[in-house]
């Protein structure tokens, strides 16, 4: 074939080299990314899945239909139940309310039991990881039932009519965080030995949970599809999505940037293929012509370098998928060494993706700049002055726009940010075209009397003057994408350490009686040296809005319509609250002495529509609590702090008879301090989120580690551009500089001069790279990362020096060949 | 020897617009060439020589007139059937070698046989490349060759495809005269033996002798037409 054997040739001789570096940097880039992103996402899947148990969960009051279990069967997915009620239990004399949850073979089917033989074990040499349940006649108890009943391991728990041996003390299980409906302290049990117990009668209050995975999320998802229409009202479905709302949001931050890493260094890739691509049309419209001439007609010679251009981006796409492929290897084992976390294998899709990826830079890219090859007229063999029509250069960079926008979208399947990116992009760089000609005119006047090599420098950048500004362009382009990304970085990093506060809290205590709260408050000022706030709780529904029950439909908008919600009171203001409408209790009045105040959550006001004057009422254990909206508080979800929805008038809630929750963050060496006083209150609940925050730390680190891989390889990028840019005026220069060295010019003459030219070149496409930057920024910053922005003084110092400094070094290393070859060699290559 | 005239011309011109006006290049020009022959058309700069040749070899387009090339009627062809006319009738070589400097002697020699899907192209290439005594010089690229084995190159690679009519244009325009004269020697020497039309465009006297028929253009006009 002769386009394959034209295309080894055209490798052989180097002139593909540029053009092929560049597309395999472009895809290894992407791929490296797509694939890491893909098994972060699914590790941290599993990992999330871990604590729910499961990878979806069908929670309801009654217990599944019989034939879901045989259907579930038959679509090959993984399914265990589990069945939740609180019981009071027995040991001898002394008796504890208990959460107990009854567990079937093959529970869980997403993460571990961690058991001890130890209460309140905190050392890792005392805490075991168990796949397993309970064996029949045993149970597994938390430390806190184990120290209440004064258990030993071996004796006897009477839950109901049946009485279990104490195995093993529970220490961490999955699926525990369930913690406000849960009351009382955990006993695990085989659901074998249920009936036995005589527990669950008729109008019980129970809690089944029937637990399902699948290693395909796709399948998993479509049967839960077909399930959907089948759940009665008490069911409801749970994933880990709106189990952990936080690291959602965080994680999709990282993936927008790194994505956004990934376009950059594509972009700067692709500037480089366009500048390659030019390259090759230049130096192929001589082949082309001279073909047409021994009677190639358009179409083979569109058909001979569409095969070959097709080829080299399935071989370059290949090898970059294969780079990519090793570098997201190399992270990912770094990785699982140091934090001890296996990372799950990656799906065909970002392979697919990554490959594809190539070809769509190539079209994007190298097409435009190659689109007029097979038009060349036969004539150009005779007449080299003839002019060819080449695609204008806003048909390039609208190629190149759209290859940018599609690959954006392919990626992330967000419209808005492909918008703003190419949006962004596309005005940068015409403002960056016209700073480009307007420095450049500025220095040709500044400069127009100095002498020597400066004045040859100048002569050089003049001339060329359109020439000059596109180079300039180019250096910025670079210089500018890498500014953003690099500042970006800091200060997305800063933020996602503002994020999660220092002192955030990290263990909740809850179910802790009125009678207690003084004393603990007591307790955890002397031990831990701070001021805990206990906030009064209880449990109610919100049943009508100004006297009418909310619609079916405004019940599914609203999740706060279909549960129970903690009510509380306070006096001030929590500090992660900020009244947005209406006023706080100091000041606003009540319209009739019997109606409460409340102050509500901006989101569910929103969604409910309530307004200030709006009257709410609850449903408190049987009771009722009619209250009137006097204001609209915004909350900061990130703080950690104990958030609600519905806030009322201080001791409005005192006849329900509230138990208190408190936020409190802990120390690890703290941690055993915090056991002993749990020992002297044993109903209160402790939810340790030190986990969560943890992995949420991993993640972050992860992701650091990842972007920084990322910024090595757009560097790489933003160097093969300014070398493209270097050598794409090679040819011209050649000539040059072996004509004035022919006349008689020293080296060190031509040295200077091609040194000051690109120290000129790089200083003023430093200055338009940190202008450009700097809007860029502002943009993403706003818009994009909603996160607060800043300007960058000392970067206005460091681009520019750098710019030139680099520039000028590249240029002179380019450069060299035509300074070190004896000038008759240099002209007849130039020829 | 075939009937057809190799190359037909009737009244072409060559008129092309400028800021100043219509500048004509070429005033009403007819002539005949059979096969077989060897001419040369010579003329000072800018009398419109290389003009006349783009059109002759179906290149460019006349303003008027018609281009019989072995019978086909180029006017009247696209450049598409242009296309079809030259590949396997018209061989060029030209004053600057036009080598693509990405390929081998070799290969530069090949292309046009495999453009023409000629199996036999690497057999026949290098046959050529030894008849021109280039055969230690195959592998090596146009820049690391000396001016006159490029156009030794660029002759072997206008036989190779074996035209019926071979336009050269300036062929030792580049070259210093000795090797000038042996790059002539083995052009006519080749032509000879493949039997080839040859259309010379020369400005030197001594090159335009050894043709059969010698065409003299000025000011776009042919002044004298002589030979057999």
């Amino acid at each position: 074939m002769l386009a394959a054997k034209l295309l080894i040739r055209h490798w052989r001789s180097g002139e593909l080299k540029l053009l092929s570096l560049s597309l395999i940097l472009a895809v290894t880039v992407l791929s490296a990314i797509a694939i890491f992103t893909n098994r972060l996402h699914a590790t941290l899947l599993i990992q999330s899945n871990a604590v729910l148990g499961a990878d979806t969960v069908i929670s309801g009051s009654h217990p599944r239909a019989a034939h879901w279990q045989i259907e579930a069967a038959e679509a090959g997915i993984k399914t265990t139940e589990s069945v939740q009620f609180s019981s009071v239990v027995y040991a001898g004399d002394a008796m504890q309310l208990a959460s107990i949850k009854a567990v079937a073979e093959g529970y869980p089917l997403r993460g571990t039991f961690e058991l001890s033989d130890q209460p309140f074990a905190l050392q890792a040499g005392d805490i075991q990881a168990v796949q397993g349940i309970p064996a029949r006649g045993e149970v597994w108890v938390d430390s806190r039932l184990f120290t209440a009943l004064q258990l030993t391991l071996g004796a006897k728990l009477a839950v109901g009519d049946a009485e279990l041996r104490v195995a093993h003390l529970v220490i961490r299980e999955p699926d525990g965080l369930n913690p406000l409906s849960a009351f009382g302290a955990r006993v695990v049990m085989n659901a074998l030995d249920l009936p036995q117990t005589q527990v669950l009668q008729p109008g019980s209050e129970v809690n089944y949970r029937w637990l399902l995975a699948h290693d395909d999320p796709q399948k998993l998802g479509a049967f839960v599809q077909h399930l959907k229409p089948q759940l009665d009202p008490h069911q409801k479905i749970i994933t880990v999505d709106n189990a952990q709302e936080r690291l959602g949001n965080t994680l999709e931050t990282a993936n927008k940037f790194l994505l956004l890493t990934a376009v950059i260094a594509v972009l700067l890739a692709g500037v480089a293929i366009a500048i390659a691509a030019k390259q090759f049309a230049d130096r192929h419209a001589n082949s082309v012509a001279l073909m047409k001439s021994l009677g190639a007609s358009a179409a083979r010679v569109r058909l001979l370098y569409g095969v070959q251009l097709l080829l080299l981006g399935s071989t370059a796409s290949g090898i970059g998928l294969a780079c990519g492929s090793l570098i997201q290897a190399a992270v990912v084992s770094a990785l699982q060494m140091a934090y001890q976390q296996p990372f799950v294998g990656a799906s065909l899709q970002p392979f697919v993706l990554s490959f594809m990826s190539g070809i769509l830079c190539l079209i994007g890219f190298a097409l435009p700049a190659l689109w007029f090859l097979p038009q060349v007229p036969p004539l150009k063999i005779l007449r080299q002055s003839l002019m060819l029509s080449r695609p204008q250069l806003w048909v390039q960079g609208l190629c190149a726009a759209l290859a940018v926008l599609g690959l954006v979208v392919v990626f992330s399947g967000d419209w808005r940010l492909a918008g703003v990116v190419t949006l962004a992009l596309l005005l940068v760089l015409a403002l960056a075209l016209l700073a480009a000609f307007g420095l450049l005119k500025l220095c040709q006047r500044w400069l127009a009397n100095a002498g020597g090599v400066w004045r040859l420098a100048l002569a050089s950048l003049h001339k060329k003057s359109n020439h000059s500004a596109m180079q300039i362009l180019v250096f910025a382009i670079a210089m500018m994408l890498l500014l953003t990304m690099s500042i970006l970085r800091n200060s997305l990093i800063d933020e996602w350490k503002l994020q999660i506060p220092k002192n955030a809290p990290n263990h909740y205590l809850i179910n802790i009686p009125a009678t207690d709260a003084p004393v603990l408050q007591q307790q955890l000022a002397q031990g831990l040296g701070q001021n805990s706030v206990l906030m009064p709780n209880v449990r109610g529904r919100l049943v009508t809005i100004n006297n009418v029950e909310p619609s079916e439909a405004t019940r599914a908008k609203e999740n706060a319509l279909q549960r129970e919600l903690n009510l509380t009171w306070s006096t001030t203001l929590p500090a992660s609250n900020t009244l947005v409408k209406g006023q706080w209790w100091t000041i606003w009045q009540r319209s009739a002495a019997d109606v409460a105040g409340v102050s509500v959550e901006e989101g569910v006001a929103k969604n409910l529509g309530l307004q200030l004057g709006d009257t709410l009422r609850f449903s408190i254990g049987g009771l009722t609590l009619t209250a009137e909206i006097a204001s609209v508080r915004q909350l900061n979800w990130q703080s950690m702090q104990l958030n609600y929805f519905f806030i009322f008038e201080p001791g409005v809630l005192d006849a329900y008879s509230p138990t208190y929750m408190s936020s409190i963050h802990l120390e690890a060496s703290n941690k055993a301090f915090l056991y002993q006083v749990l020992r002297e209150h044993p109903s209160i609940l402790l939810l340790e989120f030190e986990r969560i925050l943890n992995s949420i730390q991993v993640i972050m680190d992860q992701v650091a580690q990842g972007v920084q891989l990322v910024l090595y390889l757009t560097l790489l990028g933003g160097a093969l551009v300014l070398w493209a840019a270097v050598m794409s005026s090679l040819d011209t220069r050649k000539q040059e500089a072996g004509l004035l060295r022919a006349l008689g010019a020293g080296r060190r003459l031509i040295q200077g001069s091609v040194l000051i030219e690109f120290a000129l070149m790089g200083f003023l496409a430093g200055l338009v790279a940190i202008l450009g930057a700097e809007c860029l920024i502002f943009g993403l910053q706003k818009w994009v990362f909603k996160i607060p922005v800043q300007p960058h003084l000392v970067y206005w110092l460091i681009a520019p020096a750098c710019g030139g400094l680099g520039v000028a070094l590249l240029g002179y290393f380019g450069c060299r060949p035509i300074l070190t070859t004896p000038p008759i060699i240099v002209l007849r290559e130039a020829a | 020897m075939s009937l057809v005239p190799m190359l037909d011309v009737h009244a072409i011109t060559k008129i092309v617009p400028t800021q100043e006006g219509d500048l004509e290049i070429l005033r009403p020009i007819s002539l005949l060439i059979n096969a077989g022959e060897s001419v040369a058309i010579t003329g000072a700069s800018g009398s419109g020589k290389s003009t006349l040749l783009g059109i002759l070899a179906g290149l460019d387009t006349p303003t008027a007139g018609q281009v019989y090339l072995h019978g086909h009627c180029l006017t009247a062809l696209d450049e598409e059937g242009r296309a079809q006319v030259r590949a396997g009738n018209v061989g060029f070589i030209f004053q600057s070698f036009q080598l693509l400097p990405g390929l081998t002697a070799l290969e530069n020699v090949m292309l046009p046989l495999e453009l023409h899907g000629n199996k036999q192209a690497k057999t026949l290439a290098m046959n050529f490349l030894t008849h021109v005594g280039l055969e230690s010089r195959m592998q090596h690229y146009p820049p690391q060759l000396s001016g006159g084995e490029q156009q030794r190159v660029a002759i072997a690679r206008a036989f190779a495809s074996q035209p019926k009519i071979l336009f050269a244009d300036e062929p030792t325009g580049n070259l210093d005269s000795h090797t000038g004269n042996k790059i002539i020697d083995l052009l006519f020497a080749l032509n000879r033996e493949q039997g080839t039309t040859l259309v010379l465009i020369t400005h030197e006297e001594r090159l335009a002798a050894r043709c059969e028929r010698r065409i003299e253009l000025a000011a776009g006009a042919i002044v004298t037409s002589e030979g057999i």
